[in-house]
């Protein structure tokens, strides 16, 4: 029982081991959810018209690579199903009597934590599913009712806490933290193009309030320049708030609970700034949750705009400034899951790199029937299960890459980025530089004829970037190691000049 | 034995038809009056309406499942086909309604009949013997998929032979029984089974777009029923 490791693949938290009494806890939340919320419907049409016809499997990335029945989509749905029929059905409580005689127990509570752990929650099954069963709802329901128990990954816990009730945000990024790394970025922006860029803090009545993946600030600093660079060309009114600048919400992977409260930060957040829009950055989980806006505070809340959204419609606008030549290196694109499997964000993303790029290539398959990276539904905060995310899960999508030749790996997402890049590192995809769009972006907007001179003068961007990326990685290790080790980050003491570097 | 056959397509098969009606019927109000109730408590009532209907009318007529997994695919549209179209536009079964109820509608030819009902028995067993190759659908199966599939083949089997007494090495009546009491069967177990898809199927797409539509607050809701608001992360 101490070895937090010992029940799931996954890092677990000691409350998760220590738990008592859990069928019991685990029937009372699935009883709550059934009557305040919306599974009820689908998981009655599913069990009853489910015609295990398996043709899921043939489109699961996982099951495809390890061949186990456990990774069967339909295998895993099944897994919550027979316990509400069993429970919440007069036919399997009847079934039961008469000699199905199925009943929940520990052990079957473990299989499900480690089942519906080994899913991303892509939803590409669903794609295939004749009877159009969505086995991602299935996997987002069963992770929420397994978190109710307190069977969750640690890492997205942890995280989750940090936001809700430590420094406010997943990466622990105090505000001094973030102002200094905003100064930095228009310091590099200064340098780099000789245009002064501005990433306003705190500015009330502005268009967009902006909520990047936190984790933005530490290893991306170049899809952020991107980011407020358009903001400065297009003369946009955006501001970030102190009061919650963090787009992640690891409440999608695990609980409506925590979703509804991070998503309702974000409302709050934009109103106390009387901004009127939430602009996402490139992050898919964070798109796909703050679409749940409405859903939790209603119609009147503030619309939801995607960075990429809003580059798009610049670009189509003519408001978006290009230098004549274009990147010559081969790009290509990755359609995270959370964006684009329903089809909501797949053509901007590619409008805006074929307007910047000479020599951009498709995946195949591509837009909603693309492979998820392989560290979706929050698996990628899980470093421990780094191999099977890599390995087995992620096979498919390095194939896929390798295939595709490309020197650029565009990935607008900060979940994909960081898998992308181990699932290179761990498949020989040495060459493969994985960026954001709007890094792309930012090479080669035209600022006007100033910026030529002082670039010529300064150090190469790519060098400068390359520089900051270290320094950041090296500050996102220490804050994790301070979060995990429970004690709090020491931004403001000796590792200040470290993060100023970002 | 002839009263036995009477006795099947009268009032057992009165019994069937009504109870598959009414079985399905319920089904289908039930489903609906959910779906309603769940979109007028939701937070976000907009749906992709346009999307939806593209989606199940693909998933009704599913060309494009064909051209991505040829085989089963095919295989799964023929047998449908087959099984849906034979029963309710052969010339015999029609006349039986016209005997009782006075009504009627046009037939198939009975030598279509032949061919699509052989097409069901053969689909029926490559689907059978999907289910028992096929790794994957192997070990999702359960008993009732494999039960299911024989009975629904029995009365397309039992029926080629009453129509083709020199084929026919059992008596006639007694196959004409097993025909239409396994016909029966086949309407009883609709909604008793998964062959409720029949009706339920055009809504899937739908339900699994509405079944994201949760309340407004139904987070906090479930914490407050659980107990758990004060609860630390």
């Amino acid at each position: 029982m101490t070895d937090p490791k010992a029940k799931f693949g996954y890092y677990v938290e000691k409350r998760t081991l220590e738990a008592t009494d859990r069928p019991r806890r685990f029937l009372e939340a699935f009883a709550a959810v059934l009557e305040h919320s919306s599974y009820h419907l689908p998981l009655d049409v599913y069990s009853r018209a489910g015609a295990r016809c398996g043709q899921c499997a043939a489109d699961c990335q996982l099951y495809q690579s390890t061949g186990e029945d456990r990774d069967i989509p339909c295998h895993r749905s099944e897994l919550l199903m027979r316990i509400y029929r069993r429970y919440f059905t007069p036919a399997g409580a009847l079934a039961a009597r008469l000699g199905d005689g199925f009943v929940l127990t520990d052990e079957y509570l473990d299989g499900m934590g480690e089942a519906y752990y080994r899913c991303t929650a892509c939803r590409r099954c669903k794609l295939t599913c004749p009877l159009g069963i969505d086995h991602g709802l299935i996997t987002h329901l069963a992770r929420w009712l397994l978190a109710e128990i307190d069977v969750v990954p640690k890492a997205l816990v942890v995280a989750t806490r940090e936001q809700l009730e430590g420094v406010g945000n997943t990466s622990a990024i105090p505000v001094p933290a973030l102002k200094d790394t905003c100064e930095f970025l228009e310091e590099e922006l200064q340098e780099n193009f000789n245009v002064e860029v501005k990433f306003p803090i705190d500015v009330e009545g502005a268009e967009y309030v902006f909520f990047p993946a936190v984790s933005d600030y530490l290893l991306e600093p170049d899809t952020l320049m991107g980011n407020a660079a358009v903001m400065h060309v297009t003369g946009g009114s955006w501001t970030i708030g102190t009061g919650n600048y963090d787009g992640i919400n690891y409440g999608l992977f695990y609980s409506d609970r925590m979703m509804e409260r991070i998503v309702k930060n974000e409302v709050a957040e934009v109103r106390r700034l009387k901004g009127r829009k939430i602009l996402i950055g490139e992050c898919g989980h964070a798109t796909r949750s703050a679409w749940f806006v409405p859903t939790f505070c209603g119609p009147d809340a503030p619309e939801v705009v995607n960075f990429m959204q809003y580059t798009a419609k610049a670009l189509r606008e003519g408001r978006l400034p290009l230098k004549r030549d274009k990147i010559a290196e081969r790009v290509t694109y990755h359609d995270p899951c959370n964006i684009a499997r329903a089809g909501r964000i797949t053509e901007e993303p590619r409008e805006i790199l074929r307007a910047i790029c000479s020599d951009f290539v498709e995946m195949t398959p591509n837009r909603t029937e693309n492979y998820c990276c392989g560290g979706g539904g929050g698996t990628v905060s899980v470093d421990e299960i780094r191999a099977f995310r890599t390995g087995p899960m992620g096979r498919r999508k390095a194939e896929q890459i390798r295939a595709t030749g490309a020197t650029y790996l565009v990935a607008p997402c900060a979940n994909c980025k960081k898998q992308l890049r181990e699932i290179c590192e761990d498949n020989g995809l040495d060459q493969v530089q994985v960026v954001g769009l709007h890094d792309l972006v930012l090479k080669v907007l035209d600022f006007g004829a100033a910026s030529g001179e002082a670039r010529d003068g300064g150090p190469a961007a790519d060098e400068v970037s390359r520089l900051a990326k270290a320094d950041a990685r090296q500050s996102a290790e220490h804050v994790r190691r301070c979060t995990e080790g429970g004690e709090a980050p020491r931004w403001l003491g000796a590792t200040t000049e470290n993060t100023a570097g970002i | 034995m002839q009263a036995w056959i009477e006795w099947a397509r009268g009032p057992v098969f009165i019994f069937s038809f009504s109870f598959m009606v009414l079985g399905l019927a319920r089904h289908v109000a039930l489903t609906v009056w959910e779906a309603g109730r769940t979109m007028r408590r939701a937070g976000d009532r907009s749906l992709p309406l346009v999307a939806i209907g593209r989606a199940t009318l693909k998933w009704l007529f599913p060309a494009g499942a064909i051209a991505r997994n040829a085989l089963f695919s095919s295989t799964s549209v023929l047998f449908h086909a087959a099984i849906l179209v034979v029963p309710i536009f052969l010339a015999g079964h029609i006349a039986l309604w016209t005997r009782a109820f006075g009504i009627g509608w046009p037939a198939i030819p009975n030598g279509v009949a032949d061919v699509l009902t052989l097409l069901a028995i053969v689909t029926a067993v490559a689907l059978a013997v999907q289910r028992l190759t096929a790794r994957a659908t192997r070990a999702i199966s359960r008993p009732s998929d494999h039960l299911v599939l024989l009975a629904v083949a029995l009365p397309f089997a039992t029926g080629f032979l009453t129509m083709h007494p020199a084929l026919n090495p059992f008596s006639f009546e007694s196959t004409m029984l097993l025909h239409v009491m396994s016909g029966n069967l086949v309407l009883v177990l609709m909604p008793l089974t998964k062959l409720s898809h029949a009706v339920l199927l055009p809504g899937t797409q739908l339900i699994s777009k509405v079944g994201w539509h949760w309340p407004l607050d139904s987070g906090s809701r479930v914490g407050a029923a659980l107990g758990k608001e004060a609860e630390r992360v």
